[in-house]
């Protein structure tokens, strides 16, 4: 240790100069890397970074070699009934979440879907960065993410009934709750949910202190009777965690109060929709989420189902998952998605509630501008990949 | 040549070449993410920096109940939270360090405990800290007082074992000295240094112990901060934040650095 420090100040500045210089020499190579070999990088290369102009000449030269070889494209979701439904497609190989690897529906459409498994808000800030081409998210947090990432809302996949909910230990009322410090996550659809939900209930939201806190985390230190947390507002399968889990738990008010206002969806960036193959990307995400709807709804194949998707996310039994399915009202059918994104009450209450909850927060700065499936919003929430889909089946 | 001398001017050129280099990939980078997504917030120009600079110190609340700026806001939790732990942690552990190195009879019970402990990253253990401690300052405090307990006696019972010479102890026994003047006058003393330069290391696992708390379960500080605007993409912010990171970390690396050689100027250059 002594010898070291003798000549330790000129060693580190030495390093330190090293490090810098390497670095920024790193930074050099990976910025013109993807110019240089557009064609030959890895695929979930040129998918995250995501080049607009039609690199084509240098492409189409290159896949003169590998002309069926499929675009990679990347899909970031987190456990939550809807969105396992992929993780659980992949177990059954409809798709196959793995670079380079092509289950039945990915065949059929002829793309690669990368599935990115994260927690929620890793999910959101890969989205946003264009580290992913899809992402499993609400109607709230997406607009945060749009604002710099012009996006298209293309699958709704369920809605919350009861899913979020705020639960309490040793709170008898609402009334009690006011000034008990309520943890959750922030400047998210939890925060939006409970605000909501008080304001839906006759209270004002500023006498209700909302903390920040990780939502597993925060149903974690519920479950463990820690001191200062008698309150949580969490997402399934945290609720039904941590409901089961102390006997003096229940939940004091959930989004059954909101109806359809919290809307899970997989959006997808529009860079993302215009690279060669960005369209059969959506339309296979789309066919994978009926494919398995249709396999919950199939008595066969239903309890099975259920059960994957349990087994995913919470290690809940069948008759948990029972439960969780009814509070989270699935758009099963392509009927129910068309119906949404053209739902009046949608568009002219619901996301103009968000978007003010979104420059409330500072989610945005502006309001985002919203379209429905005409394309021209920063935002748009299109049906035009579910009709495709149900047109498909028709046929 | 290794080790051969460069001019002084050399070295200091080279010094801001680096830099430089630094600074102008950045902005290629962020000028060719700019041409890829116009709305990219991923990689932030110097003026969108700049923009979330202004932003960390701008106002909060209202008039008549002003907040202080965000950014000074996290500052004092965080760092309060980092004092606290370090001063905790560094105090426990320099007790157990030097008792373990004066006495057998304590070292064999402590020593393969403390061995074990200090290899368990403390991040991993963060559940038990919320079941254990809390989610306020006591759990901040505990995780990194506690995370850098076990590493940092390791080191100072080996620096009480290495460097205090038998020599030395025997000659202030000869010399009349009780038990306690030969911990304090003369274990004590030679350890200092070694101290230091422990505290030194700690301080960059202090800081991701506490980040990474402050990621999961916090509503002010640098961790909640970063974690935050980037959920939320602002990312001109959080590089802001990184950078204000590195200045502690440097800032308090050359105090204590200069404590040392304040303290104990017949360490330097042995």
């Amino acid at each position: 240790m002594k010898m070291n420090i003798h000549y330790q100040p000129r060693f580190a500045s030495l390093a330190t100069l090293c490090a810098v210089a390497w670095f920024g020499g790193f930074l050099g190579c990976t910025g013109s890397k993807p110019t240089a070999s557009n064609a030959s990088s890895s695929p979930a290369n040129t998918s995250a970074t995501g080049s607009p102009q039609p690199a084509q000449p240098a492409g189409s030269t290159a896949a003169a070699g590998s002309a069926s070889k499929p675009a990679t494209f990347t899909l970031a979701w987190s456990e939550y009934p809807s969105w396992s439904i992929f993780g659980v497609a992949d177990e059954v190989g409809l798709i196959n979440g793995k670079e380079g690897q092509m289950g039945s529906i990915e065949k059929k459409y002829n793309v690669d879907i990368k599935l990115i498994l994260a927690t929620y808000d890793s999910c959101i800030t890969l989205y946003g960065n264009s580290q992913a081409d899809g992402v499993c998210i609400t109607n709230i947090d997406i607009l945060g993410a749009a604002g710099s990432r012009n996006s298209v809302g293309i699958l709704p996949t369920s809605t919350s009934a009861g899913a979020d909910a705020c639960i309490v230990a040793g709170v008898n009322s609402i009334e009690e709750l006011a000034g008990k410090p309520t943890r959750g996550l922030e400047k998210s659809v939890s925060q939006y949910c409970f605000e909501r939900c008080l304001e839906k209930l006759g209270k004002n939201p500023t006498d209700y202190p909302f903390a920040q806190m990780d939502p597993e985390q925060a149903a974690l230190a519920f479950q463990g009777k820690n001191d200062g947390i008698s309150s949580i507002m969490v997402w399934n399968p945290f609720v039904m965690q941590s409901i089961r889990s102390r006997s003096d738990a229940k939940v004091l008010f959930s989004s059954e109060t909101i109806p359809e206002e919290i809307i899970d969806m997989v959006v997808v960036g529009k860079d993302s929709l215009s690279k060669p193959g960005g369209e059969a990307f959506a339309k296979a995400v789309v066919e994978t989420f009926y494919a398995m709807t249709q396999r919950m709804a199939d008595p066969k194949t239903s309890d099975e189902t259920l059960v994957g998707i349990g087994a995913r996310f919470a290690k809940l039994e069948l008759e948990d998952m029972k439960t969780i399915v009814q509070q989270t009202k699935f758009f099963s059918d392509p009927s129910d998605a068309k119906r949404l994104f053209s739902d009046e009450r949608f568009q002219k209450e619901t996301m103009p509630l968000v978007s003010k909850f979104c420059v409330k927060y500072g989610l945005t700065s502006t309001p985002v501008d919203l379209s429905f499936g005409d394309g021209k919003g920063l935002m748009d929430f299109s049906a035009k990949y579910v009709s495709g889909y149900s047109d498909g089946q028709a046929k | 040549m290794i080790r051969r001398v460069i001019p002084t001017w050399l070295f200091f050129a080279l010094a801001i070449a680096g830099v430089s280099v630094l600074l102008v990939s950045y902005e290629f980078l962020s000028q060719r993410q700019t041409r890829i997504n116009p709305k990219q917030t991923t990689i932030p120009s110097f003026e969108k920096l700049g923009e979330g600079v202004k932003r960390m110190f701008a106002k909060q609340g209202t008039q008549e109940n002003p907040k202080p700026p965000m950014f000074w806001n996290d500052m004092r939790a965080t760092l309060w939270r980092l004092f606290i732990g370090l001063a905790i942690g560094v105090l426990a552990s320099v007790i157990v360090g030097v008792l373990m190195g004066a006495y057998r009879w304590i070292e064999a019970p402590l020593s393969p405990i403390v061995m074990f402990l200090s290899k368990i990253p403390p991040t991993g253990m963060m559940p038990i800290y919320f079941a254990l401690a809390g989610t306020d300052q006591r759990m901040f405090t505990s995780m990194v007082a506690l995370g850098i307990f076990f590493s940092m006696t390791q080191s100072i019972y080996q620096a009480v074992r290495d460097n205090v010479t038998d020599e030395a102890i025997n000659k202030a026994y000869t010399l009349g000295a009780s038990e306690s003047e030969v911990i304090f006058e003369v274990i004590w003393k030679q350890i200092l240094p070694n101290v230091i330069d422990c505290i030194r290391a700690q301080i960059g696992p202090a800081m991701i112990f506490l980040i990474a708390a402050e990621m999961v379960v916090s509503d002010a500080g640098l961790g909640y901060q970063i974690r935050m605007q980037s959920r939320v993409l602002n990312m001109n912010i959080v590089f802001v934040y990184l950078l204000v990171l590195g200045i502690i970390g440097v800032v308090a690396e050359y105090s204590l650095l200069w404590v040392r050689r304040r303290l104990c100027p017949w360490f330097e250059g042995t």
